[in-house]
């Protein structure tokens, strides 16, 4: 910005640009002195956030956080961790890679002692690069795509079920109800991609065959065409991986078309507003593949209540494990009796059978889940029940 | 006036000083702010050369971004080559892509034009996301650090020196074609085609040089972008870029290059100020471009055209204030 300052003091005319230039200056020393002012003083441990809240995928991440908060609240109610009250600094990563490592960076020059988040596999693969170049821990709650812990970080750990898992919850669902013929789709982004490359595998695996294999555009309205031909192709199933905007619409034109079988989706779409879009009537019957929401779980009666009384709404589907990211942070940093990084993150790799809600945690050599805690829920008169 | 272009060396040597201290001065996250304005510099004075300089109309410049940075990912990670050597091979490929977006378009004129150059761009995206070569979907990661000599480059720091250093060159680059033979040639043809090619300038040619010297400086850009990132995804490439990189030209001022220097910082800068009012950001961002383009159509510093040969500035100064009419 001291560019616009010093080219623009050679020419007087364009005062125009003196004013631009001057506010920007301002601005941007004024977000740099907020930076500093920011900083964890001695009292507090500031724990990053990396999560969607603008874009597309603004919703989950808004639940996500809302869990976090619930979660730091209560930690910090009960008088904290060694002694100190957790503060949150969220940053935006909007599911976009340059977004993401810049909001990864910015995480880091505030000093964070740890991370929690990660929405998007797409976004989260390279804002784990700076994390982990900056050693700083971070606690995966949803991405999951395969790729992440292919990296080798040892800063990184993820909490959610990877996609394999999840793809072959899909597949045996499949299998039990006698469904062979199944068509996959997905939306081109990185984890639906590679969640159907998955299930196709699992599918076939199981004796069954594919019999689509389709990519779609997240951004359309209108699947009419792509619904005509998988009802020229009688499937028996329909597996859908990619995220629950497109999968609303997905649902109800696959109703309208009446194309034969079964129709699932992956937990990109495991939000209420994929009933809300496709329709009560149209979403029935409807089968998710996802790690269950907190209403599911056996326990986490408490946690529902508390979180429909805070926030007016039912949690939403990574409600929980961000619930537990913060928790599993905060016990790691209890055992750690330290707010070292490297002590931390021995601390998280030593986690043995750690309870979260619905969830039992302990890591395998690559930081990632010892067991899958993936299961199907159906749609039953607009609401999500446990069906296997 | 000799006073006047002594201040301008002056300036200049002092904001380049400014440039390379800037590092010592600024948090990880600012460097990481100012690194991706460089790399927006560097991609809008690219297109500068296509759009503002011969005037043609190209939304899917992203494109030429992508083949830089997958050419040189792919070779470093596949093929195992050096940063520096898949460089040469990444400037071919995007000299080869400019001629195939430039050829069928050269009788194209402004809407249909930017129609081809959008759906060129679309088609390279979704190539990326589609091919196994590029990674599919999820892209190419666990792209290795470019070293010089022993030295590796990890750092911000370093990686923010390498940008600025590209930065110059395209800005040399561009400064000195657009003021060569080459340059005002594509002027002629952006002011009136008809006329220049009755001139005896060769249009067609002088036109897919252009398309070609864009997209080389966008790939360069590309190339850079993937040793820094690490890791790409067919997201980081997608129209919303390519328009995002034509938004710092235009509101910059087009064919202008320092007002391009100036949109490429205000693309970039104003989002991450804004961080801080979370909702509001994008309104406020759409806002404040909309108010820009009511009252400073032009560009927030645009190209004065009598002014384009710096060396012929003492005249043109002194001719500005005896014939104020607007040009």
């Amino acid at each position: 910005m001291l560019l616009i300052k010093i080219v623009g003091g050679i020419n007087l005319k364009k005062s125009f640009m003196f004013i631009i230039g001057f506010m920007l200056i301002c601005s941007l020393f004024l977000s740099g002195c907020s930076d500093e002012g920011e900083k964890s003083s001695g009292s507090e441990i500031s724990i990053g956030v990396i999560l969607p809240i603008s874009g597309n995928n603004a919703t989950d991440g808004q639940d996500m956080l809302n869990a976090m908060k619930m979660a730091v609240d209560k930690v910090n109610a009960d008088g904290g961790v060694l002694g100190k009250k957790l503060i949150l600094k969220v940053a935006d990563d909007a599911c976009d890679p340059q977004t993401a490592t810049t909001a990864a960076n910015k995480l880091v020059s505030q000093e964070v002692t740890a991370v929690v988040g990660g929405y998007c596999s797409g976004a989260t693969l390279p804002a784990s690069g700076v994390f982990e170049n900056a050693k700083i821990p971070i606690i995966v709650a949803a991405a999951n795509s395969s790729e992440l812990p292919a990296q080798g970080y040892e800063n990184l750990f993820l909490i959610n079920g990877l996609v394999p898992d999840q793809a072959q919850t899909g597949a045996d669902y499949f299998n039990e109800k006698g469904a062979k013929k199944i068509a996959i789709i997905h939306d081109n982004s990185a984890y639906a991609k590679d969640m159907a490359d998955f299930a196709k595998k699992a599918v076939e695996a199981n004796g069954g065959e594919v019999i689509a294999f389709e990519a779609i555009n997240p951004e359309e309205k209108d699947f009419g065409s792509l619904m005509t031909k998988l009802k020229s192709l009688n499937p028996d199933g329909t597996y859908f991986t990619g995220y629950y905007a497109a999968a609303g619409l997905m649902v109800k034109q696959f109703k309208e078309k009446s194309v034969p079988g079964l129709f699932m989706v992956g937990d990109g779409s495991y939000s209420p507003d994929v009933i809300k879009i496709a329709g009560t009537e149209y979403a029935s019957d409807l089968l998710v593949t996802a790690t269950p929401t907190a209403n599911f779980i056996p326990g986490a009666e408490d946690f529902v209540k508390d979180y429909k009384s805070k926030y007016d709404t039912d949690p939403g589907p990574f409600s929980a494990l961000s619930y537990n990211s913060v928790n599993l942070l905060v016990d790691a940093l209890s055992r750690a009796n330290s707010t070292d990084k490297d002590a931390l993150r021995k601390a998280l790799k030593e986690t043995k059978g750690f309870k979260g809600i619905g969830q039992e945690i302990e890591f395998n050599d690559t930081n990632s889940l010892n067991s899958s805690n993936f299961h199907v829920m159906k749609v039953v008169d607009g609401d999500f029940t446990l069906e296997k | 006036m000799k006073k006047f272009m002594k201040n301008k060396k002056q300036s200049l040597s002092l904001l380049i000083i400014v440039m390379l201290v800037l590092p010592f001065v600024l948090n990880i996250y600012w460097l990481d702010v100012l690194t991706f304005v460089l790399f927006y510099v560097v991609l809008a004075q690219g297109l500068n050369i296509v759009v503002g300089y011969t005037g043609l109309l190209d939304l899917g410049y992203a494109a030429f971004f992508a083949v830089g940075a997958y050419t040189t990912a792919i070779l470093m990670t596949t093929f195992h080559w050096s940063f520096w050597l898949t460089l040469p091979v990444a400037f071919l490929f995007a000299v080869v892509a400019g001629v195939i977006v430039g050829a069928p378009t050269l009788r194209l004129r402004s809407d249909y034009l930017a129609i081809v150059t959008l759906g060129f761009g679309e088609i390279v995206r979704i190539l990326a996301i589609n091919l196994e070569i590029t990674g599919s979907a999820s892209g190419i990661y666990g792209i290795p650090r470019p070293t010089i000599g022993s030295y590796v480059l990890s750092t911000q720091k370093d990686f923010y020196y390498l940008i600025l250093v590209v930065a110059i060159l395209s800005i040399i680059i561009v400064y000195r074609l657009g003021n060569s033979r080459i340059g005002r040639a594509w002027v002629y043809i952006r002011e009136d085609e008809d006329a220049a090619e009755a001139m005896g300038i060769n249009r067609i040619r002088l036109k897919l040089l252009s398309y070609a010297s864009g997209a080389v400086i966008g790939s360069f850009a590309g190339s850079v972008f993937a040793v820094k990132m690490t890791a790409i995804a067919p997201l980081s490439f997608s129209f919303q870029q390519s328009v995002m990189i034509l938004l710092a030209v235009v509101l910059g001022g087009l064919g202008s290059i320092r007002g391009v220097v100036v949109g490429a910082a205000l693309v970039i800068v104003l989002p991450e100020i804004l961080r801080g009012v979370d909702d509001w950001r994008h309104l406020i961002f759409g806002v404040s471009l909309i108010v820009m383009m009511v009252f400073r159509p032009q560009g927030i510093w645009p190209a004065k055209h009598e002014a384009d040969d710096e060396d012929d500035l003492e005249e043109d100064e002194s001719k500005d204030k005896k014939q104020s009419v607007p040009v």
